[in-house]
């Protein structure tokens, strides 16, 4: 399993790479990543060290490694006592990409460790599928392929008790599920979605386990024709409410997985836009009453380690689910509305570490408001507003989506944008309407629309404001459907408030 | 980096039925409502760009690389400001810096000859030497001249007795740029169909377009056509392209800028511009000032 602290010694001092090294290689691995992301092919695989290990050592050299490999197979079979200590050093060898091409090069060598996997002495089989676990690691392309003919006996024992023989299996499993279509097609053929919702099911109690199932049902469900095959199994099975069961962190176990079972829920969410079954299921419910206490964890200070890993996805559920709910389930299916405190809490909290993070949660916080009125009337209840009126100024993406928010909010009702107007929003708008950002400027039109047709004493504000020169500055805009919008409120709803003064 | 959001292929946009559960605000009904929102449910597909970067964090978490505390701020972005008068891309970090530009350069240009004055005064002081004529049918019988600075009060008979005075008693430089003769303004003039002999001008280089007058000219008809906008009637391009204009026309003009009464055929269009003369349209850009641009608007 993994410790989130575990990780943070990872990332101080690893073969003595000084900090600048170290920050230099994770920002070429993130533009890696982000490249992989933009070709759609964003793919991980994860290594469960030994425990002896604290981070993953690939010391030998390589050639050795190879070597090595190639004597340990030729041992290994030749009958004789040292099986098991052979199988260990193999699978230590088999840390080395080099050996692992090496060692699959040589005729028989899955036939041999499928062998010990499903022999009878159970520490061969351990240090078996330790060894398969490193191969399926491999960078090497052809590599995983390789372990097809094990994969069978993976499934069959994710049913069995040993926890970290599971752990193995699942995490050797996980990390041979992107490597091809014939992969994914062999695995889901073999059985693997009922084995995994048997595991996590028989499994519940043992957090190290569950998290591995997460893993590797997620590993499965980032496949690009998911929607197709693989998703409508998953919903068809148990799985979904397993998935939501263990997404309450344990206190003690920490929060990796529920991570991965948030995560394994948004790739369920996002991929199609029919989203009942998850639904009858409660997971918009139970997503959203999980951020509020998150939410709430955050807005005091309480920020656990890795807590963004699973925020983020339970924001992205909660948004999805809502754009497949019908409104006349908001109510409770949402149930609490103080998920509207969260939301902003989020906002707040991670606007400037995390504004990904923050422009997701304002997402959310417009498919919160587009047609409940319950909800836009809380964040005015709960004096939200003045706080989202401040974050207007920040552009990719952030500021747009509050202000769709804020127009779905003076949308619903007149006294609501009354009380928009007295919050600040008519004076934001005249700094918003002043933005390079088109789209900023014609949802600044609309709302100045709303607002200024919403009664008398907004329009007259608005006056006061300068706004009639400033709409007549916007008559020159270089875009028609603006200047349509401006002259549109000057001739029609703010007639009353022109001076005709006769010029020198 | 981040594209605006409203029309993508990834982004399916759910409109619910208006319902009668929720009060909502009736559509206006009157016709040519330009006006389109309309609240709207946001499906992001797994690939969307606005996930890129959660995406990321995950799979370096994923690849042991996470680490909480990131090693370089992320970059946090505020929107910038940019001038949108037709013609202009001027682009600002701060509100001030456009509020500056905008109150220097397009608050008080002359909508005739598009200079920019830097005050309503002295824009309401160059239209009326400039472009009307019936000052200077008065101004061969009365001192018509006002002094330039504010509360002095004094009125001159030419304009070369307003420039000695403000030389000798309110010590202005004699190449005050707002107090130029028509001679002063070189060849450039011979283009504009001034007969006024008065003269008050900006510095020659400011004001010349590049072209922008004919884009403005464009928006100010197109506009006049719906009876849209300030200018009642004379279209620009007849004011730029008549070499001799009628006075009567100039009459026109400076009757309705005095507000003597509307002659014009057009003239339906209640004027709802206080500050400013009808006769005075915001302008374009003009070239002093954007020497150092900042940078092109996308």
């Amino acid at each position: 399993m993994w410790r989130l602290n575990k990780v943070r010694h990872k990332a101080a001092g690893r073969h003595g790479d000084s900090l600048e090294e170290l920050k230099l290689k994770r920002r070429e691995h993130e533009r890696a990543l982000r490249q992989a992301r933009r070709d759609r092919q964003l793919v991980s695989k994860r290594l469960l060290l030994n425990e002896d290990e604290d981070q993953p050592e690939v010391t030998m050299d390589t050639n050795s490694g190879e070597q090595d490999v190639v004597s340990l197979f030729h041992k290994l079979q030749q009958t004789g006592s040292e099986r098991e200590a052979r199988l260990k050093a193999l699978s230590k060898a088999l840390r080395d990409p080099s050996a692992q091409l090496a060692f699959i090069k040589q005729e028989n060598s899955m036939h041999l460790l499928v062998g010990f996997l499903t022999g009878s002495d159970a520490t061969c089989r351990l240090q078996a599928v330790r060894c398969l676990h490193e191969l399926s690691h491999s960078p090497h392309t052809n590599v995983a392929p390789a372990c097809l003919p094990a994969t069978p006996y993976l499934l069959t024992y994710l049913s069995g008790q040993s926890t970290k023989f599971t752990e193995l299996c699942l995490y050797t499993l996980g990390n041979l599920c992107p490597e091809s279509d014939v992969v994914k097609e062999k695995l889901l053929a073999q059985g693997i979605i009922p084995a995994l919702a048997n595991c996590i099911e028989n499994q519940r109690h043992n957090l190290a386990v569950v998290e591995a199932v997460g893993f590797t049902l997620s590993q499965l469900l980032q496949a690009k024709d998911a929607a197709e095959k693989i998703i409508p199994m998953v919903l068809a099975s148990s799985l979904p409410s397993h998935l939501l069961s263990v997404l309450t962190p344990d206190p003690d176990f920490g929060l990796a997985p529920a991570i991965e079972c948030a995560w394994c829920l948004h790739y369920l969410t996002c991929s199609t836009e029919d989203n009942r079954v998850l639904l009858a299921h409660g997971a918009l419910l139970k997503c959203s009453s999980l951020l509020v206490s998150l939410g709430a964890a955050v807005a005091e200070g309480n920020k656990e380690e890795g807590m963004e890993l699973l925020i983020c996805p339970l924001l992205r559920c909660v948004g999805n689910l809502l754009s497949s709910c019908p409104v006349e389930d908001l109510s409770t299916q949402v149930g609490d509305v103080h998920i509207v405190v969260a939301l902003c809490a989020l906002l707040q909290a991670y606007l400037q570490t995390q504004p990904a993070l923050a422009r997701e949660s304002a997402w959310v916080l417009n498919n919160l408001t587009a047609y409940s009125s319950a909800l836009c009337s809380a964040l005015l209840t709960f004096n939200l507003v003045p706080g989202l009126i401040q974050l207007l100024p920040f552009s990719q993406g952030i500021n747009t989506m509050i202000l769709r928010a804020l127009a779905n909010i003076a949308h619903k009702k007149k006294e609501f944008c009354v009380q928009l107007a007295h919050l600040g929003l008519l004076s934001a708008l005249c700094a918003t309407l002043k933005m390079a950002d088109q789209e900023m400027v014609t949802l600044s039109m609309d709302v100045l629309f709303m607002l200024v047709v919403s009664g008398p004493q907004v329009a007259e504000e608005f006056v006061r404001q300068s706004g009639l020169s400033l709409l007549e500055a916007i008559q020159y805009n270089s875009k028609g459907d603006i200047r349509r919008r401006a002259t549109h409120l000057l001739e029609h709803h703010l007639l009353s408030y022109s001076v005709d003064t006769p010029c020198s | 980096m981040q594209q605006p959001e409203s029309v993508r292929p990834l982004i399916t946009e759910r409109h619910h039925p208006t319902g009668d559960t929720h009060e909502r605000r009736p559509r206006e009904t009157e016709e040519g409502n330009p006006f389109t929102f309309s609240p709207q449910l946001i499906h992001l597909h797994k690939d969307h760009e606005l996930f890129e970067d959660g995406d990321i964090t995950r799979h370096m978490y994923l690849q042991d690389l996470y680490i909480s505390e990131a090693d370089d701020k992320p970059t946090l972005s505020v929107s910038e400001f940019a001038c949108h008068i037709s013609g202009c891309s001027a682009v600002f970090s701060t509100l001030e810096e456009y509020e500056h530009h905008y109150n220097s350069l397009h608050r008080h240009v002359c909508c005739s000859c598009r200079r920019s004055l830097p005050s309503a005064r002295l824009l309401d002081i160059h239209i009326q030497e400039w472009h009307d004529s019936l000052f200077a049918i008065l101004a061969q019988r009365q001192d018509m001249y006002q002094c330039l600075v504010e509360g002095c009060g004094q009125k001159f008979r030419t304009s070369k007795l307003r420039k000695d005075h403000l030389i000798r008693l309110h010590k202005y430089p004699p190449d005050f740029r707002f107090d130029k003769t028509k001679k002063d303004r070189g060849t450039r003039e011979t283009k504009r169909q001034q007969q006024k002999d008065t003269a008050m001008e900006v510095a020659d280089d400011v004001c010349e377009s590049e072209g922008v007058c004919e884009v403005m000219c464009d928006v100010l008809s197109n506009q006049l056509e719906h009876g849209e906008s300030m200018e009642t009637h004379v279209s620009q391009e007849e004011a730029r392209m008549a070499k001799s204009d009628s006075t009567e026309e100039h009459a026109d003009l400076s009757a309705a800028a005095h507000g003597a009464g509307n002659t014009s055929t057009e003239s339906t269009k209640p004027r709802y511009s206080y500050r400013v003369p009808t006769s005075v349209c915001f302008g374009h850009g003009s070239v002093r000032g954007f020497r150092g641009r900042r940078g092109r608007r996308k």
